[in-house]
This record gives structure tokens, sequence and C-alpha cells, in this order.
């Protein structure tokens, strides 16, 4: 690899090299190292997911369950990345809808398994159903709740199986194709959709932090409630056991856009590693509680306490040291509106 | 029975010393929530100048306000999801009482007071059932006299029918829940309206766009002297689409989307902060925070007529001619042909700026 290259590959290399500011040499390290990778490893997963179902899927198979879980944390780790591909015709919903405050999954889920309804039958009826059960956390409901399994017939879960399967497989390779074939570029050559380098930055930005309030509000807010009003009930995935392990998912893709977006600042950039790595120990340290049960126990709710507060002493950080330098402005009221 | 001195000293008592009225002097002409230098956050009153006549302060951050019809007082809102609201007399800045919502609610950061200014009414959020109710007070001594439905989820503004008595809501449509702070739970099935509902709570009309704009969020309004509504919505799909963030209606018709087809639309971000007439009501104007933009409509023709940058700007009254803007920046400005500078204070202007006179 010839040092021209080398310098190339990271986002501020070429800012030094030239001596210029080439701003998007930053858009083009997080959607390329980044984004595009992220979505791609979703589309795979989630069509192997799809391809696996043809042959064998009973909920109880553990092939199933176990690809399941391979898509499931590929969506995970892309769950912070919400503008663009993800956000046309209801895809990222449609994958996986959470939270559902209003307990809309198992309602609607509930009600078709009874019924049998013939709406799994092609890709294009499926479509039509409820974002609620056409995704991940539908899924979750039929393996890991005897409730719903036991609610229709084997034939209808394995097609209902199927259809979700197809449908999150389709929703994410409709997302990685519009991000290959034109949201990218949208991106790098700021023209309508975003006019400047720095409407770029501000989005890319803009998921950094979105991603960290998901994790410190929902994934971790949720279950935690208050201290006199636990709601362990609240914990994503608890069924399954995974929600400790999306918070870590999480933390590992926000930490490498943290460090996309930070590589120009070498001071920052390592200021964030320790924060991640500290909020990495913190998690570490759940190892126990895999779904959050132990909000409810005071010495275990401290755990999570913790962690959230890792979490949004980064953010802070982003705010206060990343934003300004990517040309986030912090206005009073554009920052945070009402 | 009381003697004639005593009786001649009681009339001059009640007849010299009447209740304070919003002619005496000293009343500001504006009245915003804001943060100060320290960072703490305060509701103060402006001069028609935008020159700062008092600041009272407040526990935590303020959003809208709302004038008393006659008495010169006025209560300051806490922004959602908060829990306080202060009535301030608007002569001294002093506080004159505090309210509370009840358990399991909390404020939105808009109220209004009823025409003869007896009752005053308070859009709140139920949060554990999510559904949005309006509040209702007793406006002499803020006591808590009642509530009911406000015809949607995530009431925000509200202000008082023009062409009927009756209130007029804006249900954003968007559910949140304190425990997850601002975070919005129910945006795939959001279902935002404008409910016309009675003084006693009967809803009479209510508005909804088309599905296609179920996810723009009909937050702020203005009312016409002829009943017609402006509200500015906040869009909470892809901001790749270019969506109205202006509409009018008029009870019992069609709503219309204005500007729709004009490419500046982009420049709000899909995000209108607040809206107002023009003091002569041909015109309707948004600001944009995110835009960094105030847009200024014609109402008969639904055309773009004027955009003109202000940096933060939210903040938005009537003026007999033209509007009155405020911003994050501390700045106050006339925005009538072109933006004149009137004052700047040394606090950021929170979202809203209310006429009080």
């Amino acid at each position: 690899m010839s040092v021209l290259s080398r310098l190339a590959s990271t986002a501020c290399a070429l800012v030094a090299l030239t001596g210029m500011a080439r701003a998007d040499a930053l858009t083009d390290a997080v959607i390329d190292q980044h984004i595009l990778p992220t979505y791609a490893r979703l589309a795979t997963e989630t069509a192997e997911f799809a391809t696996l179902t043809e042959n064998d899927c009973a909920p109880t198979s553990e092939a199933v369950r176990a690809a399941w879980g391979e898509a499931f944390d590929a969506w995970v780790a892309a769950s912070h990345l919400r503008f663009g591909p993800s956000e046309s015709d209801n895809r990222a919903f449609a994958i996986a809808f959470w939270p559902d405050s209003r307990s809309k999954t198992p309602k609607a889920l509930r009600s078709l398994l009874l019924d049998s309804d013939p709406v799994v039958n092609t890709p294009e009826d499926f479509a039509t159903a409820s974002v609620a059960v056409r995704g991940f956390y539908a899924l979750e409901y039929l393996f890991y709740d005897p409730a719903y399994a036991d609610l229709t017939s084997p034939d209808y879960a394995c097609a209902f199986v199927k259809a979700v399967a197809q449908g999150v497989s389709r929703n994410s390779a409709a997302i990685l194709t519009e991000w290959q074939e034109d949201y990218a570029d949208k991106l790098r050559h700021p023209d309508d959709r975003y006019r400047s380098d720095e409407e770029a930055h501000q989005e890319l930005f803009k998921a950094l932090t979105t991603g960290l309030e998901i994790l410190a509000d929902m994934r971790l807010g949720r279950p935690l409630g208050t201290f006199d009003n636990p709601r362990p009930n609240r914990a994503e995935a608890r069924r399954s056991g995974r929600s400790l392990r999306h918070v870590q998912i999480q933390l590992d893709s926000l930490r490498q856009l943290a460090q996309l977006l930070s590589e120009c600042d070498q001071e920052l950039s390592q200021h964030l590693t320790q924060l991640f790595d500290k909020a990495d120990r913190h998690a570490a340290n759940l190892v126990d509680d895999p779904s959050f049960a132990g909000v409810s126990d005071p010495q275990k709710r401290f755990l999570l306490e913790t962690l959230q507060q890792d979490v949004r002493e980064i953010k802070e950080i982003a705010a206060l040291d990343l934003g300004p330098k990517l040309g986030v402005e912090a206005g009073f009221n554009a920052l945070d509106g009402d | 029975m009381p003697s004639r001195r005593g009786f001649i000293a009681g009339l001059m008592a009640s007849s010299m010393a009447p209740s304070a009225t919003w002619a005496d002097a000293g009343a500001p002409a504006y009245l915003s929530a804001g943060k100060d230098e320290l960072g703490l956050f305060v509701v103060a009153g402006l001069s028609e100048a935008g020159e700062v006549l008092f600041r009272h302060s407040l526990p935590d951050r303020g959003h809208a306000a709302s004038a008393h019809p006659t008495r010169p007082e006025a209560v300051a809102f806490a922004r959602r999801p908060g829990r306080f609201a202060d009535v301030i007399d608007c002569r001294s800045g002093a506080q004159l009482a505090r309210l509370e919502p009840p358990e399991g609610h909390h404020f939105y950061g808009h109220g209004v007071f009823s025409p003869e200014g007896e009752v005053m009414y308070t859009t709140e959020n139920a949060f554990e059932s999510g559904e949005g109710m309006i509040g209702v007070w007793n406006a002499r001594d803020y006591r808590r006299i009642g509530q009911f439905p406000s015809g949607g989820i995530g009431p925000h503004e509200m202000l008082l029918r023009r062409d009927a008595p009756g209130l007029v809501v804006a249900n954003g449509g968007i559910e949140t829940h304190p425990d997850t702070g601002r975070a919005k739970l129910n945006i795939p099935f959001m279902r935002p309206n404008l409910s016309y509902l009675s003084l006693s709570g009967e809803i009479q009309e209510q508005m909804e766009l088309p599905s296609d704009l179920h996810k723009n969020s009909i937050r702020h309004i203005a009312v016409r002297s002829d009943g017609t509504v402006g509200f500015a919505m906040q869009w909470q799909g892809d901001l790749g689409a270019v969506v109205p963030i202006v509409g009018l209606h008029h009870p019992g018709d069609a709503p219309r989307l204005m500007a729709a087809d004009d490419p500046r639309l982009r420049n709000l971000n899909g995000y209108g902060g607040s809206i107002a007439f023009s003091g002569d009501e041909t015109q309707i104007a948004v600001t944009s925070p995110r835009g960094g933009v105030v847009q200024v409509m014609d109402c008969a023709s639904g055309a773009l007529l004027a955009e003109h940058a202000l940096l933060d700007v939210c903040g938005l009254a009537t003026l007999r001619e033209g509007f009155l803007a405020s911003t994050g920046t501390g700045a106050v400005a006339r925005i009538g042909t072109e933006v004149e500078h009137l004052a700047t204070a040394p606090l950021a202007w929170d979202n809203h700026l209310i006429s009080l006179l």
C-alpha cells in the first residue's frame, strides 16, 4: 500500500495532504466504512434467514432461531441510521417496531394467529399488514412466549415465520439498494437533499446522538422506569434474553461512527474512546442480568443506572465537543424543537 | 349598621382602587420564556421595542404563556413534560400562584383563558393512558375544577375560537411518556388533528389531513377574526420529503395547504415553530428555527410571498404592520419588507412570543 493511499484511507488525510478543506472525505469515510457495510450486513443476514425459512420454518427450530438472532443483531447495529432509505415506505418500522408502548405487536399478532389471517400468503399482501407484526419483535413473541405458538397450527406459524423473514429481507435489501444507487450520492455530493457538506455532516452527527438517546432513554431507560416504579417488563427483547446484547451491539456500532466523525481531532477521539471503553466495562458487569430483570433490585439497578449515565456522558461530550467541529449549530430553539 | 362615614370610606376605597387592568402603566407588550446568561430559565416581559422590562425565574425551561383578558396577569407554562405553570403579575413580574397538574399528567406548554377570564384551560398529557387532556382551572384562585379529553394524542397549542364560543386544539398526535423523556413512541401510527371543542369539552368538529400527511404533527395555531385557523406543522417522516408546513382551516370547510408547490418550503426543514396572522389578516407567517427562516404567505392565494433569514428564530407575534420575531440568540426583530433589528437581550428567547396588548 502506498503512503498516499494509506493516508487517503482516513477522513482527515486528504485535508492534511492537500492543505484545503475537502470536507466530504468525512462523509465518504462514514458512508464507506460504516453505513454501507452496516446495511450490507443487514441485507446479507436477513437474506440468509429468509432462505433458511424456505425449508425450515418451525418456530421451535434452533436453526431458525439462530438465523433470526443473527439477522436481529445486524438490525440493532443499524438501528441508529434512521434517515433516508430506512424511512421510505416505513421500512425500518416494518423491520423492527419498537418501543411498543401500547402493546400493538402482541395484540395484532394474537389476532393474526387466531384468525390464521391469509395476509401471510404473499409478500405483497403481507406488506399491507400492520408494521407491528411484520418484524423481528413479532417473531420474538412467537419463538419465546408459548402463549403465542399455541394460538395457531404449526403450518400457519410456519407460514408466518416465512412471511416475516421474507419481509425483513426485502425491506433490508431495499434499504441497501437505495443507499448504493441513490442516497450515498446525495450525501457525498450535496445538491438538493443536502445543500452543503455541513448539512451532510449534521445528518451523520444526528445519527450518532439519536442512537445514544435511544440507548439511554429507550433500551436502558424504559426498563429502568423510576426507582419507585421499575418496569422490567419493558426491557427490549427480554423474552429471548437479548436486552443486554442489544445494548452492547449498539454501543459497538455507535463507537465506530463516533470514531469516524472525530477522526480529525485526536484528543477528542481518544476521549470518546475512553468513554466507550468505560461504558463497555459497565455493560460487561451486567452479564448476569441479560434481560434487565434486575431493575427491581436496588443493587443490580445501580449497574444499569451507571451504564445509562455513561451513555449520557458520551452524548454530552458529542454535543459539546464534536457537534461544533462538524458545524452543528447548537441553536436553543433549533436543537430540540417543540 | 355602619356609620355614614364608614360607608363613604368603603365606597371611596372600592371606586378608587378598582382591580388592576392592562391599561395600568408599566405592563409589558409581550412575554417570552428564555434562558439567561447563567443557564437559568426565566419568563420575561418585553416592551414594544423588545426591551426587557422584568424577568421572573422559572424552576425549569418554560415554553408559552397566556394573558388574562382583563387583569394584567399571565400564566407562563413549563415546556413539556414540565409540571408547573406560574401565574405572574405582568406589571412587576411577581409570582401570584403556581399551578401543578394532577398526578399522572404533565403540561404541554400552552393554555388559554376563557373569553371573560373566569376559567383557564391547559393542554396536558395523561401519560399512562396516553390520552390528550384539557385541564380546567378557576382563574380567580387557580384551583383545578375539571378536565376533559382534547380529542387526540399530544395536544399542544390551544386558542379560543373567534367564530363561535369554544376552543380549538392542535392535537399533535405524538405520544410521549416522562419515563422516556421526549422520545416519540408512536410515529408509524400517529394521527394528528385540529379539534374544535365547546368550552365544556364537547367535540364539535375535527379536521384531519389526508393519510399521506399523518406524520405531519399539527402543533401551533393562530386564529383570525373570521374564525379561520392557521396551523403550523412539524414533519416526523424523513426529511427527504418536502411537505407543507402551514395550512388554513375554517370550521366546516376543507383545509388548505399553503405554498405546497414552492421549492422554498424545504427551507423550513420540515419544522414550523410558531405561526401568526399579519395585522390586516391577509398574510400568515411561520418561523423555522431549524431552517433559520421566517416565511410569509398570502392567505388568499396560498403563495409564499417572502422569506427572511434569521438565525434560530422561533417566537412570532402579530404587529399592525408585519410581524415581530424573537430568536435563540436574544434578538427581537420586526419582519416587514425586510428584517429590522430592534433589540438584543442577554437571553436566549424560547419558542414563543406572546402578545399582551
